[in-house]
């Protein structure tokens, strides 16, 4: 777990002028809630939050969230881009408990170089990008790492074998595929034509004997 | 091509394309995709051209998923047809893109093959498109 600080501002105007007004000035706007407190409208500095949220946990970081003054344990929510731009237009952030669990979403990194599959044509698709996990803020994983170097054609990693850290409890259903390895209709075409000319040498073969 | 089974109307007004996407505009499927820059219309056949374009230049081994599905006919009147006598006929299917919209997508194991794939797809389009990436920076 990986915890930062990072400083907001409250007090913000509301409104789309002016949220755009905020942006334009290297601001961007959010809000902080949680169990039990009043929401509260604040803006954090756009470079400050990438530095944030440019460690090895990403946008899971926990955040040391500094509010007039007050210190919010703090992990983002919710973060809205710009469709272009892809600028952080809006960030909810939610306040939290360390000792009680949340739902996160841990991004799914694969691993290594499936060489059986790749001679095949076949491709390692990853079914998933992140994986929801219940946990505590002090035990949330970086990221799953799958190792795919073993993988063959018509394999499946499912939910229930990715190893999960102690303390950290998958929310989806055990069966759900992670990783599967599919062989594309070209690959598949490609493969039924060689193993059909290689059926027509052999039989050519038999005939000449 | 693409083309809808059954439509509730023949023939639709034109519209407008004001604005940028308000969905459909982060991958959902690949590792990379083509996001469109510019308003337009996509053709099922500029469509199907990008398709062909992507799937002939990674040969086998990917994965390609088209996001955007043409269901608006465009109508035509006959060449030297004089005004009015009502609307033309329907001539072809477009699909409406918003600047932001991610119109393709796919999953290959070389990054450098599925950009050339990508680029050689963004040639067919009608409008300006970039590629884009899984990674995001805040």
């Amino acid at each position: 777990m990986s915890q930062t600080t990072l400083v907001a501002t409250t007090g913000r105007p509301t409104g789309s002028a002016a949220a755009r007004r905020l942006r334009a000035e290297g601001h961007i706007p959010g809000v902080l809630y949680g169990r039990g407190m009043t929401p509260i409208s604040l803006t954090v500095e756009r470079r400050e939050l990438r530095v944030a949220l440019s460690g090895p946990a990403g946008v899971n970081t926990v955040l040391s969230l500094e509010v007039d003054g007050a210190k919010y344990p703090a992990v983002v929510k919710e973060l809205q881009r710009h469709p272009i731009r892809r600028t952080v237009n809006h960030i909810d952030f939610l306040q939290v408990n360390m000792n009680e669990e949340i739902t996160v979403s841990v991004p799914v990194r694969l691993e290594g170089e499936a060489k059986a599959v790749l001679s095949e044509g076949g491709l390692v698709d990853p079914a998933v990008d992140t994986i929801e996990v219940l946990t505590t803020p002090n035990n949330m994983p970086n990221e799953f790492v799958i190792d795919i170097t073993d993988m063959q054609v018509g394999d499946v990693v499912r939910l229930a074998d990715v190893p999960m850290p102690s303390g950290v409890t998958a929310t989806g259903d055990p069966e759900m595929p992670v990783v599967t390895v599919i062989l594309t209709r070209a690959a598949a075409a490609a493969n039924a034509g060689d193993d059909e000319a290689a059926e027509g040498e052999g039989s050519e073969a038999a005939e000449g004997e | 091509m693409l083309m809808p089974r059954k439509v509730a109307h023949r023939k639709h007004q034109r519209g407008r394309l004001n604005g940028v996407a308000k969905g459909g505009t982060d991958l959902a499927f690949g590792e990379y995709g083509i996001q469109a820059l510019e308003p337009g219309w996509l053709t099922a056949r500029q469509i199907e051209a990008a398709r062909i374009a992507m799937t002939r230049a990674i040969k086998r081994g990917g994965k390609v998923w088209i996001n955007v599905f043409p269901d608006k006919p465009v109508t035509k009147k006959p060449a030297e047809t004089r005004m009015g006598s009502g609307k033309g006929n329907p001539e072809f299917w477009v699909a409406v893109v918003k600047p932001g919209r991610v119109l393709f997508e796919l999953s290959f194991p070389n990054e450098e093959t599925a950009k050339a794939a990508m680029n050689k797809a963004i040639q067919k389009l009608p409008i300006k498109a970039r590629i884009i990436t899984r990674e995001e920076t805040y």
